[in-house]
């Protein structure tokens, strides 16, 4: 069954199941891998993408409810990865192995622009995506150094 | 040349090759340049005539670019950087026009290595101009080493070795490119190559001032034979100026973006996806299974039945026979899988394996003599005259490596030839395997490598490239993609074997140790006693006996992060810390004093680690309730003169009067040996260690009931997230006088001693089986 999604801005229309994950109709269908696939049960995170700026673990949500909503995957975030959150992880060699960036990214995206100045506590509770490399150190400071860079690129636009 | 349904095999990898973008990430392959134009005959396969290499390692192309050709898969480690940083330091090119490139496995094999490779300079691992003790191991291709002197002379990634048997080299290869574009130049140029220097990708005429690019002179070196290739010699530390300094990783903007490709990334034209499912019980096989019940579902194609994988390519592990549905989506074909009615033939006496009779079994053999390892002075005489006697027995469980890619692979069979794309550990394994299920020549066999998302101990010796060649072998002329879902990802990973250990040392009045013996039971092929990580006592201890147990258990057990040295290190820390509480002293001094008795050649490196360490965390300093220091040494190799790799943690843990263990600070102290290649990325895999300890300490087991592991995916399965990190981690490096042993996979382990310990300063309850969080840790 054809339905259209919008995702990163561009409208696709899709054949595929309705009931089908999200996850796999960005992956398969709209034809962008950035976001991964690990647990297939909403536990770690790998797949977030935000749906209406939320941020949502695509594997365990059919792709019907993203319909005449706005999807932003990791390749959406900027077209040329030089969104200060990514100068961050970049700034910190934050990844290792890098499967689980792209839905720890969408995680600290939504975090950062629900609290722009977050705490480790609330890095703690909202943040719960799962690396397997143990990259958690360097991301607390990446999302710490993300909110100075977005509030310094704010002022300067 | 094959046809592909109807494509021509070097337009579709063309194909691939333009789906991945400019700036091609993750595979080897034939550039654009070559798959459109028609090569001569005698035209060398890979290379590109543009851009011609001036050996098996370097391309360079007209703009200076710099391709780097990387023989070890990137998983996190930051070999794409490191290997990169020791062929640049040499090569003298501009580091910010580097790119790596994944070597070929299929050239590997094909080609030798240049004699000028072959012969490792200097005296060993206390020579600093040298090129320590590289160990290619046994040379059996389906051993631990890979193809004996092939072009790249390992493509393993294993074992923390990666810089240690690849730097001289990778050294090597960039110096004899540099000598050769030198002495290009100074043929153009009619001077004395002696006159002239190269640095930054230029190369100067110093009295002339006269410059040139190597670009500009590529073809000439590449035409150019180094006449006394053997007379290269290589950099030491005291030379370098890029090895040594803190890069960042060269595909991080590519991670930040998404644009890695890993293995479950590769899209091909044609392509067809499989979801697998495998019995659950190792050993076992399919009964029977009903497609009939599935064949119209949405997008199904076919289905294939596949048998328990030769053993032989799978290092002797028995995995389980399985089917897979194959459709034109994954998801689709999951979907019809899961609703596809499957019986399995299960062997009984596997089914009737679980924890508690496998564990009991363990402790049993403790009982009996063992073979004994180390037998040294007088063990049972000097227990008769102890003035007291400590014993304790610990346990540790089955981890499987969890990682967070989901293992899979692409394959493509035709009549004459396999092509194979995924992230693999160890790809001339994989070849061989291909080549044995296929019946194709092994020479006709190509492997992409891709990135791992996660490896963890050498992916290859799963069974994800079996399976996935048995079913395109099944349908040639189809590239299919095998991908496992989590569950069957906990199926398919070899584990670290269940072990315990029963250690028991008689002390003298002052509490020092007269006599130690120690017993361990593994199950076989877990990579413990067997590979020599005895729980030898680092410590001084006149008499001491060492015994292994091991016993035959149906999981596929083997390579994971740390192997069972980690589970030693468990043992040996947390007893030296239970021998200091006997004799009332304090366990950072205790430790101190025992490796200063010995006679061991880097016993100085290790008291430095501990002082350090101690200084660092403030040892000594009072703590409030509820939190506690525990100081632990981390070494392998030390009981030699060859390399090693020494570290010291203090850990300083809270447990809070609910039972909530955290790890509150980390101060590390590491040798530098003679030098880093990378200490950023030292420093990144220190870090990811302190919580992949943690994890094994804290929180992680995997059960086995009738047969079959319990936990298969993470929410039965816990994986700390951001809110246990440790707030605070400090590492501080020193300088020794011998090359390192490599850090990739055995640092951290003290987190599990360490958190013990803390847990039983604060309760007075020692816990020794791990997980501690199965443990009721609340106090009052």
């Amino acid at each position: 069954m054809a339905f259209e999604l919008v995702v990163n801005g561009t409208s696709h229309t899709v054949d595929a199941d309705p009931q089908t994950p999200l996850l796999w109709v960005i992956r398969d269908q709209v034809g962008l891998t950035g976001t991964k696939f690990s647990c297939g049960i909403g536990q770690c995170g790998a797949c977030t993408v935000h749906v209406d700026g939320r941020a949502v673990r695509s594997c365990s949500v059919p792709a019907r409810t993203a319909v005449g909503k706005k999807v932003v995957t990791i390749e959406g975030v900027s077209p040329d990865g030089t969104h200060p959150i990514q100068a961050a992880w970049t700034e910190l060699d934050a990844p290792q192995c890098g499967y689980c960036q792209s839905g720890m990214i969408m995680s600290a995206l939504a975090l950062l622009r629900e609290k722009p100045t977050p705490s480790d506590a609330d890095i703690d509770t909202q943040i719960t995506n799962i690396c397997r490399c143990g990259t958690y150190h360097r991301l607390r400071q990446a999302i710490h150094l993300a909110s100075d860079l977005m509030k310094r690129t704010a002022r300067a636009v | 040349m094959s046809e592909i349904a109807g494509v021509n095999r070097r337009e579709f990898l063309a194909t691939v090759a333009a789906a991945q973008g400019a700036f091609v990430l993750g595979f080897w392959l034939p550039s654009r340049a070559e798959a459109q134009t028609t090569p001569s005959p005698n035209a060398v396969w890979y290379q590109d005539p543009e851009t011609p290499e001036v050996n098996a390692w370097i391309v360079i192309a007209p703009d200076d670019t710099v391709t780097i050709r990387i023989a070890q898969t990137e998983l996190g480690q930051g070999v794409w950087t490191s290997n990169a940083m020791m062929v640049c330091e040499e090569l003298q090119c501009d580091w910010s026009k580097v790119r790596p490139q994944y070597a070929s496995a299929n050239r590997d094999a094909r080609e030798k290595a240049p004699e000028w490779t072959l012969k490792v300079p200097g005296q060993g691992a206390g020579d600093p101009k040298g090129g320590g003790e590289p160990t290619f191991g046994n040379r059996d291709r389906t051993g631990v080493s890979g193809i004996p002197d092939s072009l790249y002379r390992r493509m393993r990634t294993n074992a923390a070795s990666s810089v240690k048997d690849g730097r001289y080299y990778l050294q090597l290869a960039g110096a004899e490119a540099r000598e050769r574009l030198l002495l290009a130049t100074a043929k153009l140029w009619n001077v004395p190559v002696t006159e002239l220097i190269a640095k930054n990708s230029v190369i100067t005429h110093a009295s002339s001032g006269r410059t040139t690019t190597y670009g500009q002179v590529v073809h000439h070196a590449a035409a150019t034979p180094h006449p006394h290739p053997e007379s290269i010699t290589i950099k030491s530390p005291d030379q370098w100026t890029l090895m040594g300094t803190e890069q960042k990783n060269l595909d991080i903007p590519q991670k930040v973006t998404g644009k890695v490709i890993y293995g479950i990334d590769v899209r091909l034209p044609g392509m067809k996806w499989a979801a697998v499912k495998a019995c659950p019980v190792y050993g076992g096989d399919v009964k029977s299974y009903d497609f009939e019940k599935v064949r119209s579902m949405p997008g199904v194609r076919s289905v294939v039945q596949f048998p328990i994988p030769d053993p032989a390519l799978t290092r002797g592990r028995v995995f389980s026979g399985g089917v897979a549905v194959i459709a034109d989506s994954w998801y689709q074909a999951k979907t019809a899988l899961d609703k596809m009615p499957i019986e399995w033939q299960i062997p009984p006496e596997n089914a009737a394996f679980n924890t508690a009779n496998m564990h009991a079994t363990l402790v049993a053999a403790l009982d009996q003599p063992g073979r004994v390892r180390v037998n040294h002075g007088d063990v049972d005489g000097a227990f008769a005259r102890a003035a007291k006697i400590v014993e304790a027995t610990y346990s540790t469980p089955y981890l499987p490596r969890a990682r967070m890619e989901p293992g899979n692979a692409t394959v493509l069979v035709t009549n004459d030839r396999v092509d194979i794309w995924i992230g693999d550990q160890s790809p001339q394994e994989t070849r061989l395997s291909a080549a044995k299920i296929t019946g194709i020549s092994e020479q006709n066999v190509y492997l992409h490598l891709c990135h791992l998302g996660g490896g963890f101990g050498r992916n290859g010796n799963g069974p994800q490239a079996e399976h996935a060649i048995m079913i395109a072998n099944a349908n040639r002329g189809i590239p299919i993609h095998m991908l496992w879902t989590r569950e069957e990802d906990f199926i398919g990973t070899t584990y670290r074997a269940m072990g315990v250990a029963r250690l028991k040392a008689a002390l003298d009045g002052d509490g020092w140790p007269i006599a130690l013996e120690v017993r361990t039971g593994m199950q076989g092929g877990g990579f413990g006693p067997e590979a020599s990580f005895d729980v030898t006592s680092r410590y001084f201890v006149p008499n001491y006996r060492y015994s292994s147990h091991t016993t035959t258990f149906h999981v596929p057990v083997g390579t994971r992060r740390g192997v069972g040295q980690a589970a030693h290190e468990f043992y040996r820390e947390s007893f030296i810390d239970e021998l200091a509480h006997a004799a009332g002293k304090d366990p950072y001094r205790y430790r101190r004093d025992l490796l200063a008795r010995t006679s061991l050649p880097y016993k100085d490196d290790m008291i430095k680690a501990l002082d350090m360490a101690a200084e660092m965390s403030g040892w000594g300093s009072p703590l409030p309730k509820g939190k506690a220091r525990a100081i632990a040494l981390e070494e392998r190799g030390a009981e030699g003169n060859g390399m090693a790799t020494i570290s010291a943690m203090v850990h300083t843990v809270s447990l809070s009067r609910e039972g909530k263990v955290r790890l509150e600070r980390v101060d590390v102290a590491h040798e530098t040996g003679f030098g880093l290649v990378n200490p950023l990325s030292v420093k990144k895999q220190i870090e990811g260690q302190i919580t992949w300890f943690y994890n094994d300490a804290v929180h992680q087991a995997s059960n086995v009931a009738d047969g079959h592991i319990v936990e298969n995916n993470f929410n039965a399965f816990p994986i700390s997230r951001m809110s246990e990190d440790p707030p605070e981690i400090n590492i501080r490096f020193f300088p020794t006088q011998h090359w390192l042993l490599g850090m990739g996979h055995d640092r951290a382990t003290s987190v599990q001693s360490a958190i013990g310990d803390a847990i039983f300063q604060i309760t007075g309850k020692r816990y020794r089986d791990l997980p501690y969080a199965k443990h009721d840790l609340r106090w009052s």
